[in-house]
């Protein structure tokens, strides 16, 4: 007998953002993603609470891939940063503090939500031309001719991750080996359509950093390789290695195990003429010269030894990852079933060798012409390597998106103030016409752009953990920093040496006025200027794409969420 | 999830690795005192005397603990060395740093300043390297000189009556189990009277062990402890004695001890022979005789071995250890070949195949009838129908009966398995007198591979001619002095081939709790040897390197950084890390020296050369300063370190032998145990918060410290 329930009514919940539950969790993670902000961010111990793996991290991709999140409002901003992150890597934390505080002070201001807006829109509008104009103060070209530029990128991308534990060598050493993984994954030469290659990171957990090392080419663990054993690999006429890449089981197993059942005599064994039919591909690998067979899964010991008597190399378990830059980089198709075996499915190799590091033996597979390199990752221990590979995973994407679009930010708040300034400055001179066009009032405007260029000071700020001050300067708009202990009545310039991107120096006569809690924030007249001194070669610099992508998805996310009048949510 | 604010004043995660360190402090330096930890769920108990098994047995569920466990393990899969270094320092620092959060430093200047300064002494200390070469050359001349020698065996035996800092050493061994620790206690860190209450001390069972770390335990023996150091250190006879030169079968143990009281009574005029790696591995040990005198037998034979085939390289690839229980710890020596157990079943094998040369095969696999390689999914909807219901045999019966015609077409005689072996094929096998021996490991399996050319298979249908490999030998492995095994249900037997580069050490003990210890000596040894090689040099020991990092940090502290700084900020460029380091300077590099000071002083407490930590402290302190009076610290360093005089206060138990005993550290894996220490007590001082996910959520919701967390 079957009970029939009736269903729950869906629940509606008018106007959640005015809900006590609704702000406090909103503060709540607007706390967790600020602390975790910048060089000096606090980390996080993310864990089961029964034992077992922690993770400790200060990234936003990492805390908000395990958060579970209760409340649909947080669950819109959650997904909105994690879909930033997965298309830009970086600026993850940077969005979701500016969605956070970006729907607090709009919150604040009692004013329709339809007319914030609409004026946040044409606030973003302006924001997103300027940084894309010429005359933008805040960005800076990359020069691919140069490296200076493009360390810096890399080198503030580490910096910004405290939670993997490098000292300033370290962080020098990995910087270049992260530019040079990239550089290799750069074809020589580019047709009409040009692909990056890839870098493939490989852990060796445990050892100092700075025995990470790049290598052109991939490597594939094999513990039970000898390291005094010469290598004998088989070679075909024009001296190249001639590669067969399988991506089937070559276990002997029966690989096809659909429903239904088979049914066979006794004494036949289905083992066996699977084998059988393994040692004839075996033996087709050999007619054709092939000098080396790796396999994603596993190889038939059998088949393996049949191989290795005819010096044909055979390497297995390399893995599904390595699987596409394997076939980058030799050539070969993967081949997906033993009952056909087409030659033209074969790649090539310049070269096999044997590689060790740490305990791990490796053969090293050396391609012709590389654009896939291999990045071998060390570092101490296992939470701290987990959060270098995201990094290191991060920085590459940077660079990649660099490629794109040649230009950066000046990082350490220096965008965020500079901005804020340059939006004080445009809404006091925008003419009245476009108030009309926005069908708001002059204040209306004015109260919107404030509560928007607060928010942006606001993740200049959350970079500061300890107690002390956050300054802007009166000429450039950038952002500085005085620590604590001092009274706040002595002269700024006797306590601040740069500022935080690094660009300005404390040469000129500048003047300063503390970022927060002053009402009615002075403008800049003229707006903000451009920094006139030469590029210094410790400079602070964020991604430009992800920046961008950042500032529009917190902006829009934070709209979205001002907007939500209900929450409809099915109980049953 | 639920979410922790972790960060008060007090740092949670700090206090649980400062109490988690607490546990180790007495197995800090060579003098180490045993700990029982008792279960108090099943009341079993483990005795240890390392970190990493004392680690092993806590309670480690807090995040603070898992990351420990998780550096800990690290360091000592790496290194196998410098561990409770490593959660001495863990422990020291967390207190200094707790200490520098009570005084109101920004947590960015303690992590900047701490991490600045641990680099800046790393590099400082390379001063005290000594390339292996030097060290060779110093010990193997120091250790020749009988004479020398002689009279201060005299001058202790002497000495030792009256010296009662030799005795208190003596004690310290006695008393050695001084703490129980029981592991399920959630609170044992806190709960003082809880803590005693455990703490037992069955004077006799206790009395048994401490005679067991010397044998013969007597006040003599005890007080010629040191100058056993020496006989050995020197004790180039032996190896010309040494089975490895002499004919097989002979009495051993009787040709060494003869070596041995040569060396000690008689003048030896002949040069060094240990070729350094002897005297090294003696400078490394920190006090650990046996583990040395089966090192040195090690390099011996491999020596030799390398002498037919060219360079010579201390292999620690091709060591094993055998355990026996039931032998007294003098039996432990090394074995050419490879020594394990088996049952009296397989023993009767043997004593039909001793002497012959045999077929020798090597299985990668299980040797079972069920056994699929890894990777082989069995086919789950296969069904065999039988046509002919009068089969004879059954089906298990064809597959023994299949392989042992494999087995037999091949002549095969011995095989060796990595896995399990079928119980039935193994009788099947003893009836046709093959030995088959289960558990193998891959380098053992390598190396009787490399010298017999038996190429490894996983299923014996793999089997040709090719495969099997010739030349192995087998016997029972037979105590130095041809005394019958009696070590219950296993008989130790012996496989052994022409030119194998495989030895193992049989290390043995009547104590059952102690076997571990035991092995986990030896291999710390071995590691060591290994990467001093490795590395290529060593690190002056017995406190110098810390006691340099200590008159380091205090010219660094000392130092007026104000006006440097300002360019080195704009180098370091990181206003967020660096503006507020510069006032606080002071104050966190005492906090890291802290660390090092009070390693010294627990030292040299633990092995007595101190009475009380205040006493030591002062020590190091007058050290300091006539370091700094000199001038040069590094100099005044090297100069006592070569007096023998460093942290000894001159009445050591060491003290006397003068350079007779030198010490030796490993270089990286003393800088790495820093480094690790370091970096996880930054790495949990920059948590401020933890986050809990999974189901344990629900289960804090609804627990009574619910007020604890925040949910989102």
């Amino acid at each position: 007998m079957s009970r029939l329930e009736a269903k729950k009514p869906p629940l509606f919940i008018s106007d959640p953002l005015t809900k006590d539950a609704v702000s406090q969790s909103l503060s709540l993670l607007n706390g967790i993603v600020k602390s975790c902000y910048g060089p000096a961010g606090r980390l996080k111990q993310l864990h089961n609470g029964v034992g077992g793996y922690v993770c400790t991290t200060s990234q936003s991709s990492a805390i908000f891939s395990r958060l579970s999140v209760s409340h649909p409002v947080i669950r819109v901003l959650t997904a909105s940063v994690q879909n930033h992150v997965s298309r830009f890597s970086d600026c993850g934390l940077f969005t979701a503090i500016l969605c956070c505080t970006l729907i607090e002070n709009f919150k604040r201001l009692n004013l329709a939500p339809c007319t914030v807006i609409k004026i946040s829109k044409h606030l973003l509008s302006l924001c997103m031309d300027y940084l894309r104009s010429e005359a933008c103060g805040c960005r800076v070209s990359v020069d691919f001719s140069s490296l200076e530029t493009l360390l810096c990128l890399v080198r503030s991308v580490l910096r910004s991750k405290p939670a993997c534990m490098l000292n300033k060598p370290e962080v020098d050493h990995l910087t270049v080996l992260i530019l040079k993984a990239f550089m290799f994954t750069v074809p020589c030469h580019v047709g009409t359509n040009a692909v990056l290659g890839k870098c493939v990171i490989v852990p060796v957990k445990g050892r100092r950093v700075v025995d990470s090392t790049v290598l052109p080419g991939l490597l594939i663990e094999t513990p039970e390789i000898q390291l005094a054993e010469p290598l004998t690999v088989k070679r075909s006429c024009s001296d190249v290695i001639k590669m067969a890449l399988f991506c089937v089981s070559m276990a002997g197993d029966l690989f096809n195990p659909e429903e239904g059942t088979i049914t066979v005599h006794h004494g036949i064994s289905l083992e066996k003429s699977e084998l059988n039919h393994l040692l004839n591909v075996g033996k087709q690998l050999v007619n054709d010269e092939v000098g080396l067979v790796v396999c994603q899964k596993v190889i038939h010991p059998s088949l393996k030894q049949y191989l290795k008597e005819n010096q044909v190399m055979a390497l297995d378990r390399a893995g599904l990852s390595l699987m596409e830059p394997l076939s980058q980089m030799t050539g070969s198709k993967p081949i997906a079933s033993i009952q056909l075996l087409s030659p033209s499915c074969y790649g090539s190799l310049k070269d096999v060798r044997v590689e060790s590091f740490a305990s791990k033996r490796f053969v090293h597979l050396i391609p012709n012409d590389a654009v896939v390199c291999s990045l071998i990752l060390c570092n101490r221990n296992e939470t701290a390597w987990d959060e270098l590979k995201r990094a290191c995973e991060t920085a590459e994407h940077v660079l990649q998106l660099t490629v794109k679009e040649p230009l950066a930010l000046v990082g350490g708040g220096c965008t965020e103030t500079h901005l804020a300034s340059y939006i004080r400055h445009k809404s006091c001179s925008l003419p009245t016409s476009s108030f009309k066009d926005l069908d708001c009032s002059r204040t209306q405007y004015q109260l919107v752009a404030d509560g928007f260029c607060r928010s942006l000071e606001s993740v200049a700020c959350s970079l500061n953990h300890d107690d002390g001050e956050i300054l802007t300067d009166m000429v450039y708009g950038h952002c500085w920093f005085v620590p604590s202990g001092f009274p706040s009545v002595s002269n700024w310039s006797d306590l601040v040496s740069t500022c935080g991107c690094g660009i300005n120096g404390n040469t000129e006569n500048l003047t300063w006025r503390l970022l927060q809690g002053q009402v009615g924030s002075p403008v800049i007249q003229g707006g903000p200027k451009e920094p006139s001194g030469k590029v210094a070669d410790f400079l602070a610099l964020d991604c430009f794409a992800a920046k961008c992508s950042g500032l529009q998805v917190a902006l829009e996310t934070a709209n979205l969420i001002l907007d939500l009048s209900y929450v409809i949510e099915d109980e049953n | 999830m639920a979410f922790r604010d972790v960060n008060a004043r007090r740092h949670i995660g700090l206090q649980q690795l400062s109490s988690l360190a607490l546990a180790g402090r007495t197995l800090l330096g060579p003098m180490k005192s045993y700990k029982f930890i008792v279960d108090e769920s099943t009341n079993q108990s483990t005795l240890v005397c390392s970190a990493v098994r004392l680690i092993e047995s806590l309670d480690l569920t807090s995040a603070a603990g898992q990351l420990l466990n998780e550096t800990i393990q690290a360091q000592n899969k790496e290194f196998r060395t410098g561990i409770s270094t490593l959660l001495f320092l863990v422990g020291a620092w967390s207190n200094a740093v707790l200490e520098c959060l009570q005084q109101n430093v920004p947590i960015s200047a303690i992590v900047s300043v701490m991490s600045e300064g641990l680099n800046s002494c790393c590099e400082r200390v390379q001063c005290l390297q000594i390339s292996i070469h030097d060290v060779n050359k110093e010990l193997c001349s120091s250790s020749v000189r009988p004479n020398a020698f002689k009279s201060k065996t005299c001058q202790i035996g002497c000495d030792g009556p009256v010296n009662p800092q030799i005795f208190l050493y003596v004690q310290k061994d006695i008393s050695a189990p001084e703490e129980v620790i029981p592991v399920n206690s959630r609170s044992h860190q806190e709960d003082d009277s809880n803590f005693n209450k455990c703490l037992l001390s069955p004077s006799s069972s206790f009395a048994s062990i401490a005679s067991l770390v010397k044998p013969a335990g007597n006040k003599s023996t005890s007080t010629i402890f040191g100058s056993g150091v020496i006989a050995s250190s020197c004790n180039k006879q032996k190896l010309t004695h040494s089975r490895y030169f002499g004919t097989l079968g002979k009495s051993h143990f009787s040709s060494q001890q003869g070596s041995f009281q040569g060396c000690l009574s008689g003048p030896s005029a002949d040069p060094c022979e240990c070729y350094g790696l002897g005297h090294l591995a003696m400078a490394l040990s920190h006090g650990n005789q046996t583990s040395v005198k089966l090192l040195q037998h090690i390099v011996a034979y491999q020596r030799e071995r390398a002498e037919c085939s060219g360079s010579f390289q201390f292999n620690i690839a091709g060591i094993v250890t055998c355990c026996l229980l039931g032998l007294p710890e003098s039996y432990s020596c090394v074995s050419p070949g490879f020594v394990t157990l088996v049952s009296p079943e397989q023993a009767t094998v043997i004593k039909y195949l001793e002497d012959k040369p045999l077929r020798i095969l090597l299985v990668d696999g299980d040797l079972t009838e069920q056994y699929r390689h890894l990777g082989f999914n069995r086919p789950c909807n296969v069904r065999t129908i039988l046509e002919h219901p009068s089969l004879p045999e059954g089906r298990a019966d064809l597959w023994l009966s299949s392989m042992l015609d494999i087995l037999i077409r091949f002549e095969v005689n011995l095989v060796l398995v990595k896995g399990n072996v079928c119980e039935n094929l193994m009788e099947r096998c003893i009836a046709n007198s093959i030995l088959v021996i289960g558990s193998v490991s891959r380098d053992v399996l390598r190396a009787f591979g490399e010298v017999t050319s038996a190429q490894p298979v996983t299923y014996l249908t793999q089997l040709n001619a090719s495969c099997v490999g010739s030349g192995a030998q087998v016997g029972l492995w037979k105590a130095c002095d041809g005394r019958a095994m009696d070590l219950g249900e296993l008989l130790p037997v012996r496989i052994k081939v022409q030119g194998i580069p495989l030895l193992t050490a049989v290390l043995t003990t009547t104590v059952a709790s102690k076997m571990q210890l035991i092995e986990d000596q030896f291999w710390t040894l071995a590691c060591r040897l290994h990467h001093a090689l490795h590395d290529e040099k060593v690190f002056l020991g017995g406190g110098a390197v810390e006691l340099l990092c200590l008159s380091h940090i205090q010219m660094l502290a000392e130092q007026p950084l104000q006006p440097a700084n300002k360019n080195a900020v704009r180098e370091l460029h990181d206003p967020w890390l660096a503006a507020s380091a510069t006032e606080y300077t002071s104050v966190v590099l005492q906090a890291l020296a802290s660390g090092w000071k009070q390693y010294l002083s627990v030292v040299m407490c633990n092995s007595a050369q101190a009475a009380s930590e205040l006493e030591a402290c002062t020590s190091v302190d007058h050290h300091l300063k006539k370091a700094a009076e000199c001038g040069s610290p590094s100099a005044y360093i090297l100069k006592e370190f070569r007096r023998g005089d460093l942290l000894r206060g001159g009445s050591g138990p060491f003290a006397g032998h003068g350079e007779g005993l030198k010490v030796y550290d490993n270089v990286t894996a003393k800088t790495e145990a820093w480094r690790r220490a370091l970096d996880l007590v930054l790495l949990v001082l920059q948590t401020d918060a933890e986050i809990i996910t999974g189901p344990k959520r629900n289960q804090l919701l609804n627990s009574h410290v619910s007020s604890e967390f925040m949910f989102l």
